[in-house]
């Protein structure tokens, strides 16, 4: 039983060798590296930079131009590194890494829940197969039928304000997230099941457990990890694309897509385009650090993209 | 003899791939008249197929060809594209060893035999669509009118394959190259699809270019043989000298590997020991000399110096590339 | 043909069940909401008589199945709420009455979706015509520079946010160059033109960024598509390299392409949100969300089904279409 635990194990190598070769896929290693460390450290690169992300500074304002910052690039200079955010004066470079702390944490949450929930149900559903796998399967056909980010939106109205967001919001991305890999894994488990090693696991008096954690889970290894990989950008950019409508993260924390959100005026008059610039940049390289990955890890364990190399 | 209608010479295709060029064929010469068959036999990787892809000229971009094809002593080799697109499908028609995948999925066969014809003929859809109907009914699939609507998957093997055989002729090409026609087929629609390609041939005076390892079928419809190793030739000659004056022991292991019932059996079948190297692969001596059994009575010839195909004496046109004089006995 | 035919009733007959089962479903969540709509309709003070009467007139002092069984009628029988000079018609079809607006919301739903369908279809066709030639140029250029840049837009297509590349565009377009206006809705109806003008920013946007997707599948399916056996026989029937591509290659992968571009068009009003705000046009997003704001339950509801009900529908175009593109398919 052993080999083919063995024989799981050495294909994942293979392929985490192959991620490491992917220049591409290196870029968004180093990337995406780069990103955890500033996320973890935002505190500590907040204290650094001698601000904080909720003190107002009135007096760098120009109340002449509707109280966007003084001077250029939406006020950058020594003491705030990303200037300050118009009509609070609040230093942008702490909101920042704050708020790339916030889309990281909340992106990593939500794809450890659904990867989770969605590789026991996806292989609990091939193996046990009969009423449970007809329901599973229902059960997906209809959340892939949902309007998924109405129904974000929607739920803001129904869900008690004591409710934190930053709970609901995870629990909501988790409640459509985990349906995807269900659908793939049990695909997948599927055709493992008739495999000769699992019949042969069933035969000598396996139970159903350890079938399904030490046959079935290591030779999913690798659709799981592309799956979960390439889930982390879109769920980046769905916490920044539901707290940009203003039903995400509520204020204080801070956020990206709010941050995002707030600039729109400031825009559209062009007194402060500065204000949209940073945390714009911040979320467009978390999403293409984190899908540049994805991408090198799908690649390298994709069989078929890999043949025909 | 009578006059070729496709003559090659000194075929040479190399493939330019990340690893460096990769020879696939060496330089070979063969020729084929109107309705006479030549068969090219070999392993697979000895770069039959590749020869009859660069003969159609639909080998991948990164394939140079060299040499000279002559189809009724017009110089193929180099011709624009638009030129040698007149000729594809018109003048020389290829049959595909399997026909499910060569078919295109999406379209009814009637549709495909029928854009056949239209690419080469001016003529309204409607008319071709009525040639495809002709050219399906003459290859013997039953009320064809109306399986000309159908879509490749709702074929057997062997209708799909006599599909394929109306699509290469509705143009009444001079030459038909067939590579490997029957092998995915099973035996007794293998000979149907042999006998459909004799009758046409007789009929049309198609020249054909057989591409196969199956001896067996070989020995029944062709003319000429070309044996091919490692992207040469390593014996050419009449179907006769093949199967009683084989000359270069590449091709007595093919006869031996073949099961016979004409004569007695053997103890058992035999097999060539070893796999063949990959043209280009040695480079220098006989490409053979590996796995060949008569090395050590040749001697050093065979490692050093590489054996051309030369004329074995008082044999006629028989043509053999081993430096072994004799005929090599068979060695059980 | 009786066979599609009884396969679209088939999957008309599910799609209105799964209908009925997600407005069930919608329905019980929204209406367990703790915040009571009759509270804000009630005014101030909002003594308790006056909640019941507001209650009463809005049919919430029903249990939930009744009030659910209630919009059920009301779609296609419509329904009155209260009484005499004070009664509110909602004519068939009636997808619930907002009170705050004091509008039904199949009014409401059909006066926002010219915006937002203006804004979706015509990014649409954009993006599937960039996204499916970028696709099969970077496919035909394989490894080349043109491959690379196709596919480096298209990574940097995926990994942008749609309302970040509207701000940018707003930013650059509209403010920095003053090329295009920055915001706002022309209805059809007034001026074409200005309609078109207004709608070009949003519709490259949301093209490019969706075209990106197209630009990755598209490429991936022709790399397939090319390297199939179908199109070596193409290319040997002597059909053009354009005909080779169109016909044969962008024939075979075109069914992933229309099932995406088919849930992507069911699934467009979620995008269409987020360009909505962004480049503050009043459509169907604006709608919702504004909704959700003041806890109007019935347009929550009513928009949340509509939205649900263009994702089912183009469920089944997709499969119907599915059915007609490849004759694989089957329908028994």
């Amino acid at each position: 039983m052993s080999s083919s635990v063995a024989g799981a194990v050495s294909p994942t190598r293979q392929a985490l060798h192959r991620v490491r070769r992917d220049r591409s896929a290196r870029v968004g290693l180093g990337l995406v590296v780069a990103l955890i460390v500033v996320a973890a450290a935002s505190p500590l690169l907040v204290k650094l930079s001698g601000q904080d992300a909720f003190t107002y500074h009135i007096d760098l304002l120009d109340p002449a131009r509707g109280n966007a910052p003084q001077g250029s690039f939406g006020g950058v200079s020594g003491e705030h590194w990303f200037g300050v955010e118009p009509l609070t004066g609040r230093d942008l470079f702490s909101i920042v890494v704050l708020g790339l702390r916030t889309s990281l944490t909340i992106a990593i949450v939500v794809t450890v829940v659904t990867t989770v929930i969605g590789t026991l149900l996806g292989i609990t559903a091939a193996y046990v197969g009969g009423w449970f796998d007809a329901i599973l399967s229902r059960l997906l056909d209809f959340l892939f039928g949902f309007p998924q980010l109405v129904f974000m939106i929607a739920l803001g109205i129904i869900v008690p304000a004591k409710v934190p967001r930053t709970v609901l919001l995870i629990g909501v991305l988790s409640v459509f997230g985990w349906a995807g890999l269900a659908r793939l894994i049990r695909a997948q488990a599927r055709s493992l099941v008739t495999r000769e090693f699992v019949e042969a696991a069933r035969s000598v008096g396996s139970s159903g457990w350890w079938v399904i954690t030490r046959e079935l889970l290591p030779n999913l290894l690798g659709p799981v990890l592309v799956v979960a990989t390439l889930s982390i950008p879109g769920y980046i950019g769905a916490e920044a694309a539901l707290s940009f409508l203003g039903v995400g993260v509520p204020p204080p924390t801070p956020s990206l897509g709010r941050s995002i959100s707030d600039s729109i005026a400031w825009v559209y008059t062009g007194t402060d385009p500065w204000f949209m610039v940073f945390p714009g940049i911040a979320l467009f390289v978390a999403v293409l650090g984190f899908t540049l990955l994805g991408d090198g890890v799908r690649d390298a364990f994709d069989v078929r993209l890999r043949r025909t190399h | 003899m009578a006059e070729p209608v496709l003559e090659v010479h000194d075929l040479r295709v190399t493939f330019d791939t990340e690893g460096g060029l990769v020879p696939a064929v060496d330089g070979i010469d063969f020729s084929v008249a109107a309705g006479q068959t030549l068969a090219i036999v070999g392993e697979s990787g000895s770069g039959k197929s590749v020869s009859s892809a660069a003969v159609m000229g639909i080998l991948p971009s990164n394939a140079e060809v060299k040499g000279e094809v002559l189809l009724d002593g017009r110089e193929l080799v180099g011709l624009p594209s638009d030129e040698l697109r007149k000729i594809r499908g018109n003048d020389i028609a290829l049959v595909f060893q399997d026909a499910l995948s060569a078919l295109n999925p999406y379209y009814t066969v009637g549709w495909q035999v029928a854009e056949a014809y239209r690419l080469h003929h001016d003529v309204s859809k409607k008319a071709a669509f009525q040639r495809a109907i002709e050219l399906l009914d003459k290859v013997g699939i039953p009320d064809a009118a109306r399986r000309a609507k159908s879509y490749p998957h709702e074929f057997s093997g062997g209708m799909r394959q006599r599909v394929v055989i109306a699509m290469a002729l509705v143009n009444d090409p001079r030459v038909l190259i067939a590579d490997e026609p029957t092998t995915a087929l099973d035996v007794t629609v293998q000979a149907q699809i042999m006998q459909l390609l004799a009758d046409v041939q007789e009929e049309f005076g198609t020249a054909l270019v057989l591409i196969s390892h199956d001896l067996g079928v070989v020995a029944e419809v062709a003319d000429d043989v070309l044996v091919m190793y490692a992207g040469r030739a390593a014996e050419r000659g009449t179907v006769r000298d093949l199967f009683h004056r084989a000359a270069h022991p590449y091709s007595l292991g093919l006869l031996g590997a073949m099961p016979r019932i004409d004569v007695p059996p053997r103890p058992r079948l035999t097999t060539i020991p070893g796999s063949p190297p990959s043209p280009g692969s040695i480079k220098t001596g006989c490409p053979f000399q590996p796995r060949c059994a008569y090395t050590e009575r040749v001697g050093e010839r065979c490692i050093t110096e590489r054996p051309e195909l030369t004329p074995r004496p008082g044999e006629g046109d028989h043509e053999a590339a081993c430096h072994l004089g004799r005929r090599p006995e068979a060695v059980v | 043909m009786p066979d599609i035919l009884w396969f679209i009733i088939r999957r008309l007959l599910a799609t209105v069940l799964v209908m009925l089962a997600l407005s069930l479903a919608v329905y019980l969540i929204f209406y367990a909401i703790p915040a009571d709509p009759a509270h804000l309709a009630c005014g101030k003070p909002c003594t308790p008589d006056r909640l019941e009467q507001a209650r009463h007139f809005m049919q919430l002092d029903q249990s939930t199945i009744q009030q659910y069984l209630n919009f059920l009628k009301g779609i296609f029988a419509g329904r009155t709420f209260g009484e005499g000079a004070a009664a509110v018609h909602c004519n068939a079809p009636c997808f619930g009455y907002s009170f705050p607006l004091a509008r039904p919301v199949t009014t409401l739903i059909l006066d926002r979706l010219p915006v937002t369908a203006s804004i979706a279809v015509g990014a649409a066709v954009l993006w599937l015509i960039i996204g499916v030639s970028l696709g099969v140029v970077a496919a035909l250029n394989r490894g080349r520079p043109l491959d690379r840049l196709a596919v480096g837009v298209a990574l940097i297509g995926v990994s942008t946010p749609s309302f970040l590349l509207g701000l940018l565009a707003i930013l650059v377009f509209g403010f920095w160059l003053n090329m295009v206006p920055v915001n706002g809705y022309v209805p059809f109806s007034e001026s074409p033109v200005d309609w078109a003008w207004h709608l070009v920013t949003p519709w490259l946007v949301l093209a490019v960024l969706q075209a990106a997707s197209y630009i990755r599948l598209t490429r991936a399916q022709m790399l397939e598509e090319l390297n199939l056996d179908h199109i070596t026989t193409a290319r040997a029937k002597g059909a053009g390299e354009a005909r080779v591509v169109v016909t044969h290659g962008l024939r075979g992968a075109l069914v992933p392409i229309v099932t995406l571009f088919g849930l992507d068009l069911g699934g467009l009003l979620g995008g269409a949100i987020l360009t909505e705000k962004v480049f503050s046009m009043q459509g169907l997003g604006e709608l919702l969300i504004s909704a959700v704001g003041q806890l109007d339950v019935a347009v929550v509801v009513g928009v949340t089904l509509f939205s649900a009900f263009l994702i089912i529908v183009a469920n089944l175009v997709v499969d119907i279409v599915h059915g007609a593109l490849d004759p694989r398919v089957s329908h028994g």
